[in-house]
């Protein structure tokens, strides 16, 4: 059994992240974002999901000890709206205040079909989305995988390492193919 | 994946080791509390006491409807009529907020009362994962708070057992048809109940009007869904909203509140999308309504704000 556990940024749908994982067969726990890169090491995990949640990345700078576990960790990261934003600063990114914030339905197109985050995700599906602020500027070691149409930087990839950001929110129930992204994932941590 | 009869067995065992004298469970008569009313009356049986409390803001013939539950259930209960109380402590509240904080304090003072005379140390809530999560604390932001967490008061000195917090809507119903419960497929109604259905000051008045208004949008869209028209929603009511406008009855000027459908597809609550409600549904729905209501209804409309960035219910 593969232990991945979830980093709260205090998301609306953090919760989502554990049952989803728990749903397909993952180890799992939430804990608090201050928790120490050494004690989740201690608990021997494979992956890291940082969730969401309110805190403006686009204003503030600062995400519980996510700077810690995205300098140090070497197991797989995946980064979900605040945690997805808070990754593209930590690596030189800009993240900024949304023109056009998306709440809700969203149209998503991947622009780079062969990542194995997105296999056996379609070209355009549905997502759902919550946000104010955004990724204007993508960090220069990472890859762009997908974009909508009032957001450019949906979901994105470091070069050499598995970290992955996501704009959108694969955990909930009306996004197309969230739990195939998940499942995904849990195989690039199971590696 | 989530497995219900295995759920069952483990809270069970967990609740016979949690449980160490009598217990008091809030029953609203939903899916959450019946499911946990029948969990813990497995678990120490006639130590358990349901309570009901009528606030004045259920639903038409519910009261009637969750006594006798109650009896099918074979539960000890008790049921407590409060409305005028409640309408009383919500006198010119308005504030959504304040509504919900009040309405949750009435709710365990009334159970405190109980648990004094019955010498009862523990409260059994229903309480899901939805309820804690939007109650926010910490990090979390308070979208709204639910009447069972973020209203309780700081004070109180019952010990709180909730069995069902990791639990989402679709898994509860789950455990409710491993359980064989009749209620697993009934749609959620908030605690608060038809206070944050009223947008303003929910006043006894008021509350007739949203009552009568939730019956029919509940009966038509019932009818419907038997008939093939459309799919049953996971949620389907009615919100009063107090902003007159002008219209015409009998030749004559009528000048009176408006009246939204709300209906919503969803399974966990942590998202979700407006129903395609048929015209000729929507149709049927609005002279009903304004047919019933008379002068004090003069205007129906139609939600379609998903969620996010809607909320379901409108406070």
């Amino acid at each position: 059994m593969v232990r991945i556990y979830v980093i709260d940024n205090g998301g609306q749908w953090t919760h989502r992240e554990w049952r989803t994982l728990r749903d397909l067969d993952v180890e799992t726990n939430i804990v608090p974002n201050i928790t120490l890169l050494k004690d989740l090491e201690k608990e021997n995990i494979q992956g890291l999901v940082l969730s969401g949640g309110a805190p403006r990345i686009g204003l503030d700078s600062k995400l519980g000890n996510c700077a810690e576990y995205l300098d140090n960790a070497e197991f797989p990261i995946l980064g979900i709206c605040a945690g997805h934003q808070f990754m593209a600063r930590h690596f030189g990114g800009e993240v900024k205040p949304s023109k056009i914030p998306e709440f809700g339905q969203v149209e998503l197109t991947l622009c780079n079909a062969d990542d194995p985050l997105f296999k056996g995700v379609v070209k355009k599906s549905i997502v759902w989305e919550s946000h104010n602020d955004e990724v204007t500027v993508l960090p220069k070691d990472f890859i762009l995988l997908a974009e909508s149409e009032n957001c450019k930087t949906q979901a994105m990839r470091h070069k050499k390492k598995q970290f992955y950001g996501l704009q959108f929110h694969p955990e909930v129930e009306h996004t197309q193919y969230g739990e195939r992204i998940f499942q995904n994932f849990i195989h690039l941590c199971e590696q | 994946m989530f497995n219900a009869e295995k759920f069952v067995e483990k809270t069970i065992s967990n609740l016979q080791n949690e449980i160490k004298s009598k217990a008091l469970i809030a029953f609203s008569g939903g899916v959450d509390s019946t499911v946990c009313a029948a969990l813990v009356n497995k678990a120490i049986g006639k130590q358990l006491i349901a309570v009901h409390v009528n606030t004045g803001y259920m639903r038409k013939n519910e009261p009637e409807q969750v006594k006798q539950m109650m009896e099918d259930l074979s539960l000890n209960y008790r049921f407590v009529t409060a409305s005028n109380e409640y309408y009383l402590a919500l006198k010119g509240v308005e504030e959504p907020e304040m509504k919900r904080k009040i309405i949750g304090e009435k709710f365990i003072r009334i159970f405190e009362k109980v648990a004094r005379e019955e010498k009862i140390d523990y409260l059994v809530q229903g309480t899901i994962a939805p309820d804690w999560i939007e109650s926010g604390g910490g990090l979390r932001d308070t979208i709204k708070s639910h009447h069972n967490v973020g209203g309780l008061p700081q004070d109180m000195k019952l010990k709180l057992v909730e069995p069902l917090r990791d639990l989402y809507k679709d898994e509860v119903r789950k455990v409710a048809r491993a359980l064989q419960l009749s209620v697993s497929e009934r749609q959620p109604f908030p605690g608060p109940g038809l206070a944050i259905r009223i947008i303003g000051e929910a006043t006894p008045e008021r509350t007739e009007l949203v009552r009568d208004a939730c019956d029919i949008v509940e009966t038509e869209i019932e009818r419907a869904s038997k008939q093939k028209l459309m799919e049953l929603p996971w949620q389907y009511f009615a919100v009063l909203i107090p902003i007159k406008t002008v219209g015409v009855h009998g030749d004559k000027r009528a000048y009176g509140n408006t009246i939204a459908i709300r209906a919503v597809q969803s399974v966990d609550a942590m998202t979700c999308h407006y129903s395609t409600i048929p015209h000729e549904v929507l149709d049927t729905i609005s002279t009903k309504i304004t047919n019933t209501l008379k002068e004090n209804v003069t205007r129906i409309v139609y939600d379609v704000t998903n969620k996010p960035p809607g909320t379901v219910e409108w406070e």
